[in-house]
């Protein structure tokens, strides 16, 4: 089983937090179970604030102010959605530095309702300048992601997913670029790592019929537009699958890598409008329509314009 | 008129740019003006100093008071305040602390003064250092939720440290009659101080007590102010909230200032 994101984060803060005097840790009444160590190594620098999301961000800004590195921490659509104009205004505005960690985007949360979802907090931290958006899907993908970003100015946003995937982490590039996880010649799947799983479970059941390749994206921002170039050169069909917004998730970014491209047909499976309901989050993704059928649909779909 | 200066001077550069909010300005000026005057710490020559006070106007729409009062203690230059809000200025309606040395936060959006102040006072405690934060909020602003998110965080972590100003000049009752600023800041756990926000006896007195002393409870200061303070046709809750006065009106303000 892979190690759950949750703990990579909590044991992260506490290498950092010896080697940074400026680094603080900030959250709203999650995770102070497993942050217990840093609070013990560092109890000046920890700060489980109170259930006061944008207050708790408008604090972290304060704090950069005083040349503190904040890390601030709670559930996706808290940290971002509920916050965002602290986000834009006292973050961007202001030209100030956080790095937002998050739980419980999409539907982590599956069986809590549409309060606890969260599809647009990419596409909200996106929308503000120099800011950074982060997927990792692994232990070691946040640990090098975090490490290489935390000190850079803006915002840089990691999204924590509850399903960390379990590829071979050497394979997984962590510098803001592509992986291709499958090579191919016929059709292009992009995905993130909530749907890595189901791309390639896909490209494994098309096998002798389409050949299918996988590109794995853990930053949307920076976003490696020309790996969806080099691909859709060869593949010429594009088809992102993620679990974000279909309003302005990662397809946006793969279109605007295609629009230069001629003969270059795109389709997109995400999350369309919200999802009133609850289970798994298997069952919230078939809900939702990520799925292998709807994946098959869309190629199909692509390969008959 | 205490600061009657600093008024005219306010009033002037809102009519040549055609832009700010007077009365707003004269409710808060004498508070700026005696706490750039003689409480902040600051160094006229490096904005960054270690060992500065940090002072943020969290109703950001009293930016002209803001830049008159840093102009008359040599922050700002007569030549930058002359462009306020107008083409290519570093100073516009709301202050900007990207492009003015000496502003420590960008306001305009109410209710994000307090929790910054807030992370700035948490921030000097986590350093080790004994500099003090001031925020100025208006009551009418308090309405904001995040003013009350803070304001909880704040006595709870023992913020001696930080000292709200809030500007009691009544624009909230206007909208929500039952509201009692020093009732309710007592209750959220400070060390509340009623002023009268004119009276430089007062508010000199008020703040002798924040800036001298220790303590462990951070501080709120509630200012019992007139908005538009200083000239008759200014003073309180009419039209001339974000109204620009003719050339004629100027003068009026400045003979009721000079009188």
């Amino acid at each position: 089983m892979p190690e759950p994101l949750r703990k990579s984060f909590a044991d992260l803060m506490v290498l950092l937090g010896a080697e940074d005097p400026n680094l603080v840790v900030m959250v709203g009444d999650i995770s102070h179970g497993i942050l217990g160590t840093f609070r013990e190594q560092f109890p000046d620098r920890y700060f489980n604030i109170g259930i006061l999301e944008p207050t708790m961000l408008g604090i972290a800004a304060g704090m950069n102010m005083l040349g503190l590195n904040p890390v601030v921490h709670t559930i996706a659509p808290f940290l971002i959605e509920r916050s965002f104009e602290q986000l834009k205004l006292d973050f961007g505005y202001q030209e100030l530095s956080a790095n937002l960690v998050s739980v419980g985007a999409t539907f982590d949360y599956s069986q809590l309702g549409v309060s606890h979802h969260s599809y647009n907090d990419v596409s909200l931290v996106g929308s503000i300048p120099n800011s950074k958006v982060f997927l990792p899907g692994s232990k070691s993908e946040f640990y090098d992601l975090f490490q290489a970003n935390y000190r850079a100015p803006g915002l840089k946003y990691y999204r924590l997913t509850e399903s960390p995937h379990d590829l071979d982490s050497k394979t997984i590039r962590t510098d803001g670029k592509a992986t291709v996880l499958r090579e191919g010649r016929d059709l292009t799947l992009v995905c993130n790592p909530a749907t890595a799983a189901l791309c390639l479970e896909y490209a494994k059941s098309q096998s002798g019929e389409v050949d299918v390749e996988v590109l794995y994206l853990n930053s949307i921002k920076p976003f490696d537009a020309a790996a969806i170039q080099d691909s859709a050169a060869k593949t010429r069909r594009v088809l992102s699958v993620e679990e974000l917004s279909d309003w302005d998730g990662m397809h946006n970014r793969v279109l605007r890598a295609l629009q230069l491209m001629t003969g270059v047909i795109s389709g997109s499976v995400a999350v369309s409008g919200y999802v009133h309901e609850y289970g798994s989050k298997e069952d919230l993704y078939k809900y939702a329509g990520i799925t292998l059928e709807k994946i098959s649909e869309e190629a199909q779909r692509l390969a008959t314009p | 008129m205490q600061n009657s200066d600093i008024r005219i001077r306010i009033a002037e550069i809102v009519r040549s740019s055609k832009e700010g909010h007077i009365p707003s300005s004269y409710s808060v000026v004498d508070i700026i003006s005696i706490l750039y005057r003689q409480f902040l710490r600051f160094d006229s020559g490096n904005p960054h100093s270690s060992s500065r006070d940090y002072f943020v106007l969290s109703k950001g729409h009293a930016a002209a008071a803001l830049f008159a009062v840093m102009e008359s203690v040599g922050l700002i230059s007569r030549e930058v305040v002359d462009r306020y809000a107008l083409t290519g200025s570093q100073l516009g309606g709301h202050p900007d602390r990207t492009k003015v040395a000496f502003v420590e936060a960008s306001t305009g959006s109410l209710g994000h003064g307090l929790p910054m102040a807030v992370g700035m006072a948490i921030g000097l405690k986590i350093k080790g250092k004994t500099n003090r934060v001031v925020v100025l909020i208006g009551d009418g602003e308090s309405q904001e939720g995040t003013t009350w998110e803070a304001a909880l965080v704040a006595p709870n972590r023992n913020l001696g440290n930080l000292c709200v100003v809030v500007d009691w000049n009544q624009s909230g009752m206007q909208l929500n009659p039952i509201d009692n600023p020093v009732e309710k800041w007592r209750a959220f756990g400070w060390d509340v101080l009623e002023v009268d926000g004119h009276s430089e006896t007062d508010l000199g007195s008020a703040f002798e007590s924040f800036f001298k002393s220790a303590k462990s409870r951070p501080t709120a200061l509630v200012a019992r102010t007139v908005k538009g303070k200083g000239v008759s046709f200014l003073e309180g809750h009419g039209s001339w909230h974000h109204k620009i006065p003719s050339d004629a009106e100027i003068q009026q303000i400045r003979e009721e200032l000079d009188a």
